[in-house]
């Protein structure tokens, strides 16, 4: 087990380290430079354009050969230096720092919201095969499966805060992120970002649950004489979650800069994905770069941690 | 003699991708299922629209502020005139004409021709990028399962950091970097989305690699290839088929996005970008925001619910 996770933490620095590289690549052989939005300024200004152009890629080493950039941020990040942001003119990881706490508590609420209420709906569904309840629950889930979660922003956008005034049509970045009204304007933004994910755990719940009633453990535990709950919340339930940690724990890694991200720009909400995606559009590699790697390095922990949570939860799974 | 060997051997070689009765006995299959069919009746629906539609529409891009934001037939809205002379309100009532059966959005361009060139995007989108990323992951898969070795441990490890890629974020760098046209896009869904395919696919492969009548036909003599060509991708063909129709939602929803936050091409009309313009005048025309996001939610809906319908009936187990 611990050569295992040895191993595999080495294969995450390994695909950390290929992801940063790319990105570096991909971000500084594009055509326009970070520098651009300053010359842009100083043209405005009428002054000589070419000289502070190479004044300022001097300043921040941009006018090194390309492998000797990459190795000076590499040493830097080695280091614990994330590099500068040209766009908000300021160090990345303050930058980050600052702005994170609105995606998380987004992804956070989404997902909560979506464990709870599409695992109960799943299981109810599953245990009440072939209802009308069930029939209504997998179209539902469908829907909710095929809904852009953008749209499904803008129409509750329009529903809730236009037309019946219910909530600000924006996000209000002066309440404090404990506060209640915080909270309250969250509900529109979690509903869009969370039904997507809740109707795939209404499925994918559903499924798990009938793939284990038919069991002959639960046969079993019938014939035993146990109630029909302790059959089914403990005998069923626990063995149809396993499959269900996976997708709920690789849901959590993707959703951060897809649906998450949708979701920020149809609320103006500033987390990490419109930072972002600002990044890119003022070509501040930087940032893309670090954002980059955080997600990475996200994704490859919440595998890992799958993994080994599985061993806990299913003993039968061993690693070499 | 030798002319009528060929075609029989090319006769065999066809039949063992295509044969008659076995496609008979799924379209049998598949006519039980009445979500697939309705999904299937839609996705025919909107081909025919997206061919035929722009014969009977004006241009898309063609604007008139005189309709400026004209509701769709049955509907009305009230515009209030400030007039500076006689200082006083005129409030007209705008009602829905036939000439604009869905209406018009603020540059008075009509709703129907864009939401049809919109369709033609939209598929145009989803069927290449898919054909691109299954073509790509089908390859990887079944050559990563069926030479194994360090073939397979190279190939997986590259699928393995494309996975890890925040997907959407490498996509809008992309084309940020290479310019937000219609080719680039597609290209850039098929090359980033063919992980899942590839995996899938390799899995299946896999457990096929050590049937007997692989090893039969290796003991026969049967070249690397020919096991592969005939052999292995024949008996993953449906599973190919069903990930498909499964994906094109997805690319579809990924292109919506893109264009949704302007990243689209800006030289065509698809449904991302009219829900962008449309997302602005959510309190005056909401159906400009309403229209094209309902197209594309029955659009995914449909592919999913075909793609659904074709796994059960690809798959002997399941009950029709």
């Amino acid at each position: 087990m611990r050569n295992y996770i040895i191993k595999r933490l080495f294969y995450s620095v390994i695909i950390a380290w290929g992801i940063l590289t790319v990105t570096f690549i991909l971000l500084r052989i594009g055509p326009s430079s970070p520098v651009d939005r300053y010359i842009l300024n100083i043209a405005a200004r009428g002054s000589d354009v070419e000289s502070v152009r190479q004044a300022i890629e001097a300043r921040y080493g941009l006018d090194k050969p390309l492998l000797e950039q990459y190795f000076d941020y590499m040493g830097n990040l080695l280091q614990g230096n994330w590099g500068w942001s040209f766009s908000a003119s300021m160090p990345v990881m303050d930058l980050i720092g600052s702005h994170w706490i609105y995606s998380f508590q987004l992804i956070l609420l989404s997902t909560i919201f979506a464990i709870l209420l599409g695992i109960g709906l799943g299981v109810l569904s599953a245990v009440k095969q072939n209802t009308r309840f069930d029939y209504a629950a997998s179209i539902f889930s469908f829907i909710g499966i095929s809904i852009p979660n953008f749209w499904l922003g803008l129409m509750l956008i329009m529903a809730f805060a236009v037309n019946l005034g219910m909530f600000k049509t924006y996000y209000d970045t002066s309440y404090s992120i404990w506060s209640l009204e915080n909270l309250r304007q969250l509900i529109l933004p979690v509903l869009a970002l969370g039904t997507g994910e809740l109707a795939g755990y209404v499925r994918y719940t559903r499924s798990s649950m009938l793939d284990n009633l038919h069991k002959e453990f639960v046969t079993t535990a019938r014939a035993k004489g146990l109630p029909e709950r302790t059959v089914i919340g403990k005998h069923v339930f626990r063995n149809a979650m396993l499959p269900l940690v996976t997708i709920i724990m690789f849901d959590l890694g993707s959703v951060v800069f897809g649906g998450a991200y949708l979701t920020e720009i149809v609320f103006g909400i500033p987390g990490l994905g419109q930072v972002s995606f600002n990044a890119i559009f003022a070509n501040d590699y930087a940032v893309v770069v670090a954002v980059t790697l955080i997600s990475t390095f996200l994704v490859l922990f919440i595998n890992l941690a799958t993994d080994i949570l599985y061993t806990y939860l299913d003993p039968r799974i061993r690693y070499e | 003699m030798s002319e009528l060997k060929e075609q029989t051997r090319k006769k065999a070689r066809l039949s063992v991708y295509f044969n008659k009765r076995l496609a008979s006995y799924y379209w049998e299959r598949l006519k039980k299922h009445k979500l697939a069919m309705a999904g299937l009746g839609f996705i025919g629906f909107l081909i025919l629209l997206a061919v035929l539609g722009p014969f009977f529409t004006q241009d898309p891009t063609y604007s008139d502020f005189n309709i400026a934001n004209m509701p769709p037939l049955g509907f009305s809205r009230q515009e209030s005139v400030y007039d500076i002379k006689t200082d006083e309100f005129t409030t007209t009532v705008i009602s829905g004409r036939l000439d604009h059966p869905l209406g018009t959005d603020s540059k008075g361009r009509d709703m129907l021709s864009m939401l049809i060139s919109g369709a033609r995007i939209s598929l145009l989108v989803g069927l290449i990028a898919t054909g691109i990323a299954i073509f790509i992951g089908s390859l990887i898969g079944v050559l990563s399962a069926y030479l194994g070795g360090w073939v397979d441990n190279v190939l997986m490890r590259f699928t393995d950091i494309m996975m890890t890629f925040p997907f959407f974020l490498l996509l809008v760098l992309i084309v940020f970097l290479f310019g937000p046209s219609l080719a680039i896009i597609v290209v850039v869904i098929g090359l980033t989305g063919w992980t899942g395919a590839a995996r899938l696919i390799r899995s299946e492969a896999l457990s096929l690699r050590t049937r007997d009548f692989i090893t039969a036909s290796r003991a026969l003599g049967a070249s690397d290839g020919r096991v592969m060509f005939n052999h292995l991708i024949p008996n993953v063909a449906s599973l190919i088929i069903v990930m498909s129709t499964l994906s094109i939602p997805g690319v579809i929803m990924a292109e919506a996005a893109l264009s949704f936050i302007g990243m689209g091409d800006p030289l065509s009309t698809s449904w991302g970008t009219i829900l962008n313009a449309g997302q602005h005048t959510l309190d005056t025309a909401w159906w400009v925001a309403v229209e094209p996001g309902i197209m594309l939610f029955l659009t995914v809906l449909s592919f999913n619910f075909f793609g659904d319908g074709l796994r059960d009936a690809f798959d002997p187990r399941a009950i029709i």
